[in-house]
């Protein structure tokens, strides 16, 4: 039956790369919108992590969590809660590079563990006003050791470049909390602070213990967790993913309408099929495979296109050193699965149409 | 109209693979029209039937309820005793028991010669290798060996329907039905076709049922009937 398949796909190739492009746009907009969610979940993620903490303190009720703000002073009741080890209290700027707006700037103290646990990778630990490049910055900003930084229109030398695992960390510069805080004019206020959890202590009763001592914050330590209570990046996810749905229904009315068509001009070669002794249900898998092999078709260039668009995107949006799309397997494992099911779509109504008509009547041209 | 049913048996021993065909008081109608009343008609196996009429007669509707490509209204036909119009697989009964050759032969445009051969054995689910190597001594057996490769459009006339033909013989069928094989053809090519038809039928003994206008079919044919506004007009059983 592959013959046959491949001789019928190849008959009419360009209907055929016409319906393939079709299931390719709504995997390319599923991949991209995926991977894109993704690496917006996994960056918002990132800020309960900074500095490998194991869990964060944020201002609760917010839709960004980049827009929390509290008090310097509550880090000594912080420390006071039975079960935290050590705090780093930290003050995220956004915005605050010109040359390249999506750079996040960390204040935080240089004695904290947060500053502490970078792996300075050339140059040496920061003093006084100079700063520390994440090495995504690094690439992104063009900079080295040495040279300077504009961050809130002061220029600041580059004291070193790190590296800490957090790819939202390494895609920042962090600074002292005491210059961050004068830059921003902001002072006596920080966004967040990391905490470390004693051993032996609980996670979830340390957390609901800082969350009572200090009603009006949040304590975030599950990645999962932090996209469910940043409200800006669940909308995103919503928008994403009602966009996603409309693109594939798009894509599945493109299907079913090119397929429909081309069996009903094809109804004769049905009707050899059955006078020759086809059963209704191998024409079936016949169309079945037509269809599938051409959405797989499409769906394999839509996750190539559904990648670059997903990079593409981030780079428009200015987004990508605080955003990394996660094209993960199960990611492209879901474009394969959406090309799938357009395949098996658009041969339902084509299959149904096929096996209601008389062998006779098919038969007539 | 009714003829008695003949005594069992086939036109000889050596066309003893062939199908018997009983049609028994068919009548067919399309809304208001009636194009079959009442025919009953009798084929021993090994036989080779020619029927003809005016067009609209009735005579590719008869064929058709032979095949079991549509239903009688009235009455019945049975293959071999089996009734395939009413049967619960009717696609494999045809499969095992009927080859078609229609007027136009209707060739998958897309596939070669040999594909197109090959096609009913698909259906079949006959293997690959098998089927390739079935389908080429069919070609050869209806001297387009040297064509098995070449698509339909690329044939004449003659030989697309001889490449019909040998797809019609792919499963080995007992009974061929031709509806007007040589109704598209030259007189040159029609003769090669009804050569051809009455060659098989004497090498694989099937039972051969053709509607036709052609005089070289009639000269072939083992017995001729006629179908006038949908009546059989004699001839209906063996002599």
């Amino acid at each position: 039956m592959s013959a046959i398949i491949r001789a019928n796909l190849l008959r009419r190739w360009g209907r055929t790369l016409l319906t393939g492009l079709g299931v390719a746009v709504g995997v390319t907009t599923t991949v991209a919108l995926l991977a894109l969610t993704g690496g917006l979940s996994r960056s918002a993620g990132d800020l309960a992590k900074l500095g490998r903490a194991d869990f964060a303190v944020f201002q609760a009720g917010l839709a960004d969590l980049t827009a929390s703000s509290l008090p310097t002073s509550i880090v000594t009741r912080v420390d006071r809660v039975p079960g935290i080890a050590a705090t780093a209290p930290i003050q995220v700027v956004a915005h605050a590079i010109a040359r390249s707006p999506s750079l996040l700037v960390y204040g935080a103290r240089l004695d904290s563990f947060l500053a502490r646990r970078l792996v300075i990778t050339g140059g040496r630990f920061a003093h006084g006003d100079e700063l520390m490049v994440g090495s995504g910055a690094a690439s992104a900003l063009h900079v080295r050791v040495g040279d300077h930084v504009s961050v809130e229109g002061r220029e600041l030398r580059v004291a070193a470049i790190y590296r800490s695992g957090i790819s939202l960390e390494d895609a920042g510069v962090v600074l002292s909390l005491p210059v961050s805080q004068r830059l921003s004019r902001r002072p006596g206020q920080i966004s967040t602070i990391a905490v470390l959890i004693a051993p032996g202590y609980p996670e979830r009763a340390v957390e609901r213990a800082v969350q009572r001592a200090i009603p009006g914050t949040v304590a975030l330590g599950d990645p999962g967790e932090v996209s469910r209570v940043d409200t800006n990046s669940r909308l995103l996810t919503k928008a994403a993913l009602i966009i996603a749905v409309l693109s594939l229904l798009l894509g599945a009315v493109v299907v079913i309408n090119t397929m429909a068509m081309a069996m009903i001009e094809r109804r004769t070669e049905f009707g050899v099929l059955a006078a020759v002794g086809w059963t209704r249900g191998r024409i079936a898998r016949l169309i079945l495979g037509e269809s599938v092999v051409v959405g797989l078709g499409g769906a394999l260039v839509g996750l190539g296109l559904g990648a670059l668009a997903s990079e593409l995107l981030v780079q428009a949006l200015t987004a990508s050193t605080f955003v990394t799309p996660a094209i993960t397997p199960w990611v492209l494992g879901r474009g394969l699965l959406v090309g799938f099911a357009l395949g098996v779509l658009g041969a339902l109504f084509a299959v149904w149409r096929i096996l209601r008509t008389p062998t006779l009547k098919a038969l007539q041209r | 109209m009714t003829h008695p049913l003949p005594s069992t048996g086939s036109v000889d021993g050596a066309h003893a693979r062939g199908a018997r065909i009983d049609v028994e008081r068919v009548s067919r109608r399309f809304g208001a029209v009636e194009a079959l009343r009442e025919v009953s008609l009798h084929v021993l196996p090994g036989e080779l039937v020619a029927i003809t009429g005016r067009s609209g007669s009735g005579k590719s509707t008869l064929l058709n309820l032979i095949g079991g490509l549509d239903r009688p209204s009235e009455g019945r036909v049975l293959i071999d005793g089996v009734d395939l119009a009413t049967g619960r697989r009717d696609e494999r009964a045809r499969r095992e028991l009927v080859g078609f050759v229609f007027q136009q032969h209707l060739l998958l445009s897309e596939l070669s010669a040999r594909l197109n051969v090959e096609v009913p054995l698909v259906g079949a689910g006959v293997a690959a290798r098998v089927r390739r190597r079935r389908a080429l001594e069919l070609l050869e057996e209806v001297g387009l060996s040297d064509r098995a490769e070449h698509r339909p459009a690329m044939l004449s006339g003659g030989e697309r329907q001889r490449v019909a033909v040998a797809r019609a013989l792919a499963n080995d069928p007992r009974l061929l039905l031709a509806d007007e094989p040589t109704g598209a053809l030259d007189s040159a090519s029609s003769e090669r076709i009804v050569e051809l038809l009455v060659t098989l039928r004497a090498r694989r003994g099937m039972t051969v049922v053709i509607v036709s206008y052609d005089n070289a079919v009639y000269a072939q044919a083992d017995r001729t009937m006629t179908i006038l506004d949908g009546r059989l007009d004699g001839g209906g059983s063996p002599p």
